[in-house]
């Protein structure tokens, strides 16, 4: 208010770069962790014992890399498949969910909404026992399908819940008009509603993507050696390869590249995404 | 073809038939789930394998005998510290983020990177972070000549819970402040006009018109740590593995090693039993609130 015309006041000037010098702080904070895990990984076991563990490699090389993607490479593939497999269910069936009961009113519409998505404070511990029993009865132990059903089945309540505030803002006289132009509610989902909400739907996808992609408990549960995904292998890496950090920091990167691309990429969805999560108090 | 026909039909008439799927999912995977689980926390099951014979409520009574349970119990409240820890740190930055400052969504990306991150990756780093002999904590302490403050963090029993919530709330906070900012953001306007024209500085706009409007973004962010808290597994796993000892072992953990390392399911599921009871506690009334309206 009391800026001058020749720009901002001396007093605001100094405020300003106080406050830059706070945020360039706080990003040290939150990256430096990422950043040492990066050096790390490049360096040679000897380098790692004798440096700073955030000097800039002197030799980079990618050995860890190689050594940490050996013992990955098939988790990973596991994680990728459970995780497509997982998103696309949960994603799918939830959209459905939350256009019905974003857009229809019937009995029970509500308690069916709040029945579902209270799910989502769900403690896995509290289902544990059941979910392993189920899955080890239906012969699904160890297996892909059996970590994707665990992923659709629990990821529902919270895609739900997002689907439902995305469709509600979606003006509900455009899908009246589709219906009282004959087509049922099912075409009008298929030729309205999802092409008009495309976001909503990168979005959902998104969040969901990471949330399966970084999930450990169900892996150490329900997986076994075969099906085992990436998440609980860099784990057990952990324990085999005590005091090689070059290759548990390899690992890590391996794991967390996904969703760093993804962060990077589409970061501005996922954001969005954890605020809808986050919402629900509105 | 007619059979097809029928079903189309069948389908038009009755359109949200296919709900039937999703809601059956999660009727039985966590109505069911639930249900099955707190039978058996009555249950005789003993051993590998499954009996579902009513055995009483001895497995209760073993629990609150146990320390252990006592332990893990102490140490599941004593996440809850982070949480005014998260929120005030989350404020101050997301009023940082609301100078208008040139750049300031992409501080807000990379302050909630670590958030996006998983448990696993990020407890992999931290036992590198934290490790004695060379990692970050004690070569930077050592650095700068506070080599005295060098401690064993996550391997020692009197540092290990510090340890383990000075980690999350740095893969916290960055959320907290997304929460609060978009609760910043949300004030109207017209609020802030009114008391820039009465002269407020803003420091005192902030006391007087912002803050006091942040109740519900706070809320939100107190009820997802603390069911963060509660269903802490996947970091301290992977971190500590519940030790030194006992020292880290919270419910989860002691839920997760009793139930699929020692095979004590009905013992197992008294833990998960009682763990589901905390959750309701902070859900309960923080969904009666939500969905009143």
């Amino acid at each position: 208010m009391n800026d001058n015309k020749y720009g901002l006041s001396a007093d605001r000037q100094l405020t300003r770069w106080l406050i830059y010098l706070v945020l360039f702080a706080l990003a040290g904070f939150y990256l430096l962790p990422l950043w040492g895990a990066v050096t790390t990984s490049l360096k040679t076991q000897e380098e790692v014992d004798m440096t700073n563990p955030l000097s800039f490699p002197r030799a980079i090389t990618g050995d860890a890399y190689v050594e940490a993607f050996d013992f990955l490479k098939r988790p990973l593939l596991n994680s990728l498949l459970i995780t497509l497999g997982g998103t696309l269910g949960s994603v799918g069936l939830a959209s459905m969910c939350g256009y019905v009961l974003s857009k229809f009113r019937f009995k029970f519409d509500n308690l069916i909404f709040l029945l579902i998505t209270v799910g989502i404070f769900l403690p896995f511990q509290a289902i544990l026992i059941p979910l392993f029993q189920t899955i080890r009865g239906l012969g699904l132990y160890d297996t892909l399908f059996g970590l994707i059903l665990a992923h659709v089945a629990y990821g529902i309540p919270m895609c739900t819940l997002m689907f439902r505030a995305f469709y509600g803002e979606l003006p509900t006289s455009l899908v009246n008009q589709a219906m009282t132009d004959g087509s049922g509610p099912w075409r009008t989902y298929w030729r309205i509603v999802l092409p008009s909400t495309k976001i909503a739907m990168v979005t959902v996808v998104i969040f969901q993507f990471t949330s399966i992609w970084n999930e450990l408990l169900f892996g150490l549960v329900i997986g076994g050696p075969r099906a085992m995904p990436a998440t609980v292998a860099l784990n057990s890496l952990t324990g085999t390869l005590a005091a090689q950090w070059n290759v548990q920091m390899a690992g890590s990167v391996w794991v967390g590249l996904p969703v760093l691309v993804l962060y990077i990429v589409l970061g501005r969805y996922l954001i969005r995404g954890y605020m809808a999560g986050s919402v629900t108090a509105t | 073809m007619s059979v097809l026909n029928r079903i189309t039909a069948f389908l038009q008439r009755h359109p949200f038939i296919v709900l039937i799927l999703p809601i059956g999912l999660v009727g039985y995977f966590v109505y069911g789930g639930l249900l099955w689980n707190l039978w058996v926390s009555v249950s005789d099951w003993a051993g590998l394998r499954p009996s579902y014979s009513f055995g009483g409520f001895s497995q209760y009574a073993k629990l609150l005998s146990d320390p252990v349970f006592w332990v893990s119990l102490k140490n599941t409240l004593l996440l809850f510290s982070m949480i005014p820890i998260c929120i005030v740190l989350g404020t101050l930055i997301a009023m940082a983020l609301d100078q208008g400052l040139r750049g300031s969504t992409i501080f807000r990306n990379l302050y909630l990177l670590p958030f996006a991150l998983s448990f696993v990756v990020t407890g992999t780093i931290w036992a590198w972070m934290y490790n004695p002999s060379n990692g970050i904590i004690n070569t930077a302490l050592r650095a700068i000549g506070l080599g005295s403050l060098q401690g064993l963090w996550h391997t020692s029993q009197s540092t290990v819970m510090a340890s383990i919530i000075g980690a999350l709330v740095w893969q916290f906070s960055g959320y907290t402040a997304l929460i609060m900012l978009g609760g910043i953001r949300s004030v109207p306007e017209v609020q802030i006009r009114a008391a820039m024209l009465e002269g407020a500085s803003k420091l005192r706009i902030y006391r007087r018109v912002i803050l006091p409007q942040l109740k519900a973004p706070m809320a939100t962010a107190v009820v997802i740590i603390m069911m963060y808290a509660l269903r802490s597994f996947d970091f301290i796993w992977v971190l500590t593995g519940g030790g030194p000892g006992y020292a880290s072992h919270t419910l989860p953990i002691m839920m997760y090693k009793e139930t699929f390392q020692a095979t004590q399911f009905a013992y197992g599921s008294a833990i998960s039993a009682v763990l589901l009871g905390m959750v309701l506690l902070v859900v309960v009334p923080y969904v009666y609130r939500t969905y009143r309206r």
